[in-house]
């Protein structure tokens, strides 16, 4: 987790703990802050912290750096940050838990897990079958190499969340 | 492996764009369906794929000739018996299907590979209609539409099948530009098992009948996840009905595994006949 200070605004990004992105929150309640939630509920976070004034997905960003963003209060140096960083914004009016891509590529990595502790393909199989099958353009195990870490986080919120087991992550994730 | 005489049975989408597909590499094809008017459209098809494909190439008459004639339309009754491969893709029936298995392996030589294009019924199940000797010449061999332009194809062992034979088409169709995957005998094999959470996610996302939000989860997985196109418009195009009833069947091949489950909107469309484009109506209207 690294945090960029601008002025009375803090941009936090990276992965950290639950308990570590409320900390910051909690320590710096003059602050406005905007901070990626990839993995947890914004809601919860928006609900507990008035200072959290925007949230944004940057974990699972690919080469072409596309996030979603959800400001509930608009700041265009913020924005402009993002940008200067490399990042292309995507705005949403979504809040839900992982947002869009991230909740559902990491609903796509777990299912190619599961194949493949069953055995029904190898991962080189399982990347080329849904590449070459349904034009998707990362195969499961490309888009979660070095990101294990965030599905099994994001997962493990979900089921938390929702109560439902379908989030509950093959044991190659935990 | 030598593959120059194959039998496709069906001659619907999927079964015309194989067939045409083995034709354009000058592979000798009989396509074959009880329905004259099905041939008469798949011949129709054939013709044309031929004649776009032999203008983008800028074959000769002589040779565009012999590829238009290199596919056969025939009747069941009209069948050889010495095919190197014959590929069936007609309706998902496992009953039709398992008395079609029959018939063929009573009729075809020993050395002929018979092979499945379903997308739902494991292949050892069908396998039950063929001979004990015949059941290492038998598998699933999964076409994507439209076939000759989806390189993938899923090839299925089913637990007879030949380790050899699965190896040598892996080798086969990897050298005629198609890009072979290997997958166990299983519900939805690889596609569409691992494909389902594509649809089951955005629309516990969405939660609730509202085309606003389908948009916007279509534009963000296309912009962010780089899909060609978002699920709610997939499901449109390939029908509601259809998606829903692969969801529905992968989903009890699971015995109800909650990761297969579909939404209640899912459902919900297809009680109300919002079958997707093919109705005008699905997720979003259509003019």
């Amino acid at each position: 987790m690294n945090n960029i200070y601008m002025d009375d605004v803090i941009i936090n990004f990276g992965f950290a703990s639950k308990e570590e992105k409320k900390k910051l929150l909690k320590e710096n309640p003059d602050k406005s802050i905007y901070m990626d939630l990839t993995c947890y509920d914004p809601q919860e976070f928006y609900n507990e912290f008035p200072n959290l004034k925007g949230i944004f997905s940057a974990l699972f960003a690919d080469e072409a750096k596309r996030i979603e963003i959800h400001f509930k209060e608009d700041n265009p140096l913020v924005l402009e940050h993002l940008v200067s960083l490399g990042y292309q914004p995507i705005k949403t009016t979504f809040t839900s838990c992982g947002f869009i891509f991230p909740r559902t590529i990491s609903q796509i990595i777990n299912e190619a897990y599961y194949a493949l502790e069953e055995g029904i393909a190898t991962k080189e199989d399982i990347n080329r079958a849904m590449k070459f099958g349904v034009n998707y353009p990362k195969g499961p195990f490309e888009w979660s190499q070095g990101k294990e870490e965030y599905v099994k986080t994001l997962l493990l919120e979900l089921h938390q969340l929702t109560k439902d087991d379908r989030y509950i992550p093959n044991k190659a994730l935990l | 492996m030598n593959i120059n005489k194959v039998l496709v049975i069906g001659a619907g989408t999927m079964g015309s764009g194989i067939a045409w597909w083995f034709s354009s590499l000058g592979v000798q094809v009989h396509l074959v369906d009880a329905s004259p008017d099905q041939l008469e459209r798949a011949k129709k098809y054939c013709t044309d794929q031929t004649y776009r494909w032999a203008t983008k190439n800028n074959l000769d008459q002589s040779l565009t000739q012999s590829l238009l004639e290199i596919i056969s339309y025939i009747s069941k009754e009209e069948m050889d018996n010495d095919y190197d491969l014959v590929i069936e893709a007609i309706i998902e029936n496992l009953e039709v299907k398992k008395s079609l298995f029959k018939e063929l392996d009573q009729k075809m030589k020993p050395e002929t590979v018979i092979a499945s294009n379903t997308s739902s019924f494991p292949i050892d199940l069908m396998g039950e209609a063929i001979s004990n000797e015949r059941k290492k010449n038998f598998l699933g061999l999964h076409f994507f539409n439209p076939a000759p332009v989806m390189k993938l194809v899923e090839i299925i062992s089913s637990t007879h099948t030949d380790k050899t034979l699965a190896e040598d088409l892996y080798h086969w169709f990897e050298s005629k530009g198609k890009v072979p995957a290997h997958c166990k005998d299983s519900p939805g094999f690889i596609v569409n098992r691992v494909a389902r959470n594509f649809y089951g996610e955005p629309l516990r996302i969405a939660e609730t009948d509202d085309e606003k939000k389908f948009k916007e989860i279509d534009q963000v997985l296309k912009e962010v996840g780089g899909f060609r196109m978002g699920p709610f418009e997939l499901m449109d195009l390939i029908g509601v009905d259809v998606n829903y009833s692969v969801t529905c069947s992968v989903w009890e091949a699971y015995n109800k595994n909650p990761r297969f489950a579909p939404h209640h909107l899912q459902e919900k469309l297809v009680k109300e006949k919002r079958l997707g484009r093919k109705t005008k109506k699905g997720f979003y209207q259509y003019e």
